[in-house]
């Protein structure tokens, strides 16, 4: 199952549930606000430094570039339109809205 | 107080309409030559964050927009430290020269207020 955040991790709780949900191993994609997420030096990197130890997680590209978000922490792979295309052909996808 | 208008951003922006209707409401404010403070906490210090470009996302970058807004008479921006630092975010990864505030300088800002826009 690909599990997808769309909110701001400082705003809403979003991630951190999803994370005690998301079983080991099920890939991660952070679209829209959910790529706070990545920025490195955030309050939220701790936490998503524990989901990169559990999960493959991606960050959606043109949202990054809108948001100016550059430093990112290591370990997030950055996917455009057509990368996020193949993940959700690839799995089952679960909204984490 | 009473005509003081306080815009409080807290949003960020591009995931919703609040930063680009803020940031129109500022202006039209700013035109009416109403005395007017912005203040950006949480999320809304991400408004002010340089290098958007959101050309995927086919809209227009909303960040840029600040630094022109002296040209519609409104020149006080504060920005609160502890949301900059929390986001890993310094005064020099803004658009602009801003006031930067701790927790009492933005209750200061908006209780000096007798209006307060959230955005």
């Amino acid at each position: 199952m690909l599990y997808t955040v769309n909110k701001s991790p400082l705003m809403f709780g979003n991630l951190e549930s999803m994370l005690r949900i998301a079983p080991s191993g099920e890939p991660i994609l952070l679209y829209e606000d959910g790529v706070y997420a990545a920025a490195a030096g955030a309050a939220s990197e701790d936490l998503i430094r524990q989901a990169l130890g559990d999960h493959p997680v991606y960050a959606l590209k043109a949202d990054l570039d809108a948001r100016g978000l550059a430093r990112l922490v290591d370990g997030i792979q950055v996917v455009d339109y057509g990368g996020f295309v193949e993940l959700v052909e690839q799995h089952h996808v679960v909204p984490w809205l | 107080m009473g005509n003081k208008v306080a815009v409080l951003m807290r949003k960020a922006p591009y995931g919703s309409v609040y930063t680009a209707e803020g940031f129109r409401s500022i202006m039209g404010i700013g035109v009416f030559e109403m005395d007017i403070s912005v203040v950006f906490v949480d999320d809304g210090v991400y408004a002010m964050v340089k290098g958007q470009n959101p050309a995927e996302l086919d809209m227009k970058p909303l960040g840029e927009g600040f630094p022109m807004l002296p040209d519609f008479d409104v020149t006080k921006f504060y920005v609160h430290d502890r949301s900059l630092s929390e986001r890993g975010l310094t005064p020099d990864d803004l658009v602009m020269d801003v006031e930067i505030v701790d927790d009492e300088g933005v209750a200061r800002v908006i209780g000096s207020c007798g209006i307060v826009l959230p955005f």
